[in-house]
C-alpha cells in the first residue's frame, strides 16, 4: 500500500515536472499532495495530514490556478 | 492558441534536455545524502520521546503531544513561523498592489469570461462552494479549538478556515456580501490576533513566569493557555492566507 502510494506520488511529481500544460502540472501536483496526505495518515501523523491536505491540495492549487489564469497556460520552452 | 496546442501535442512529452538534467540531478544528490541516514540500522535515540510521553500532558495540559510541542516547549518557533507568514503576506501584497495600477477591484463574478464558462461557474461553483463553505468553516473552527485534544491545531485549523473563506468568496454572488470575505476585515482580524499572540507571549514575563508560559498558573488551567494560543495562531493564519487568496483573485488585470 505504502509502496504503491509512493510510486504514484513519484509518477505524478515527474509528470508535473515534465508536462507542457501548466494546468495539468498543477492538478498532478495537487493529486500528489493529496496522496501524501493519505500517506501521512497511514503513518499515524494526522496533524501533518490535515496540513498537507489543506495547504497542498487546497490553497496552493487555488493560488497556482489563479496565477496560470493571470499569465499563460502553456509552457513554450 | 489552437495552433499552439497542436504544436505542443506533437512534441514528445518527455525528452532529455539540459533542463531535465538540472531538475533530476539535485534530486539525486539529495537522495545520495539522505538514503544512508534512513538506511542505517542503529536505533533512533528515544530519550526525548520517553520524556514527552511521561510528562508532556502534565506540564502543558495538551493531550495532543504535537500541540504540547509547538505551543508549549517550542512556542518560540511558532512565533517565528507566524512572523514568516506575516512577512510573506506583506511582500505579496506589495507586489500585487504595485502591479495593479488602476484601482478597480472587481470580483470574479463580474469579469468578462466567455458565456459558457460563466454559466458553468454560476451553476456549479456557486452552489458547491456556497453550500460547502460554511461546513468547511465549522470544521476549521473545530480543528482550531480542539487542537489540544484531537489532531490539528492552530495552523491546521487556520488553513482550513482560509480555504473555507476562499470558498465563500467564490460562492458569493454579489460583491462583498459577507463580512468575512472583505479584505479590510481580514486584515484587521490578522493584526488583532497577532497582537493577542504577542501579548499572550509577553504576559508570562510580566507576572514573572517567563516567556511563553501561562501567566496565571493558579487561575487558569494549563490547557486554557494552549487553547488561547491555538485560537490566536489559527485566526492569524486563516485571515492571512485567505486575505492573500482573495486579493489575488480580485485584483486580476
Amino acid at each position: 500500500m505504502i509502496i504503491l502510494i509512493l510510486a504514484l506520488i513519484i509518477t505524478l511529481s515527474f509528470y508535473a515536472l515534465q508536462s507542457r500544460d501548466l494546468l495539468h502540472g498543477t492538478i498532478a501536483l495537487s493529486a500528489a499532495s493529496l496522496l501524501s496526505a493519505l500517506l501521512y495518515y497511514i503513518l499515524h501523523a494526522p496533524d501533518v495530514a490535515i496540513t498537507e491536505a489543506a495547504v497542498g491540495a487546497g490553497v496552493s492549487t487555488v493560488v497556482f490556478v489563479w496565477v496560470i489564469r493571470a499569465t499563460k497556460r502553456k509552457d513554450d520552452s | 492558441m489552437k495552433k499552439n496546442k497542436t504544436d505542443i501535442t506533437k512534441r514528445k512529452w518527455f525528452q532529455i534536455t539540459p533542463g531535465v538534467v538540472s531538475e533530476i540531478l539535485p534530486l539525486l544528490c539529495v537522495s545520495a545524502v539522505l538514503v544512508p541516514v534512513f538506511a542505517i540500522s542503529l536505533p533512533w535515540p528515544d530519550q526525548t520521546k520517553k520524556y514527552l510521553f511521561s510528562s508532556a500532558i502534565l506540564e502543558t495540559g495538551a493531550q495532543n503531544l504535537v500541540s504540547s510541542l509547538y505551543l508549549g516547549y517550542r512556542a518560540f518557533d511558532t512565533l517565528g513561523e507566524t512572523v514568516v507568514l506575516l512577512t510573506a503576506v506583506t511582500g505579496a501584497i506589495m507586489i500585487i498592489k504595485s502591479s495593479v495600477h488602476t484601482n478597480n477591484s472587481y470580483t470574479f463574478s463580474q469579469q468578462n469570461v466567455p458565456s459558457k464558462t460563466r454559466m458553468l461557474r454560476t451553476e456549479l461553483l456557486d452552489t458547491v462552494t456556497g453550500k460547502l463553505g460554511p461546513v468547511v468553516l465549522l470544521f476549521g473552527f473545530y480543528v482550531m479549538l480542539f487542537g489540544h485534544l484531537s489532531p490539528g491545531g492552530g495552523f491546521q485549523g487556520g488553513v482550513v478556515i482560509a480555504s473555507a473563506i476562499v470558498f465563500l468568496s467564490l460562492g458569493s454572488k454579489s460583491d462583498g456580501a459577507l463580512v468575512l470575505t472583505k479584505p479590510g476585515v481580514l486584515l484587521w482580524i490578522e493584526a488583532a490576533s497577532f497582537g493577542a499572540f504577542l501579548i499572550a507571549a509577553c504576559a508570562g514575563m510580566i507576572t514573572g513566569n517567563g516567556f511563553f508560559t501561562n501567566p496565571f498558573p493558579s487561575g487558569f488551567p494549563a490547557h486554557a493557555y494552549i487553547i488561547f494560543l491555538n485560537c490566536a495562531v489559527g485566526l492569524k493564519v486563516g485571515a492571512g492566507v485567505s486575505f492573500l487568496c482573495i486579493e489575488m483573485i480580485q485584483n486580476k488585470e
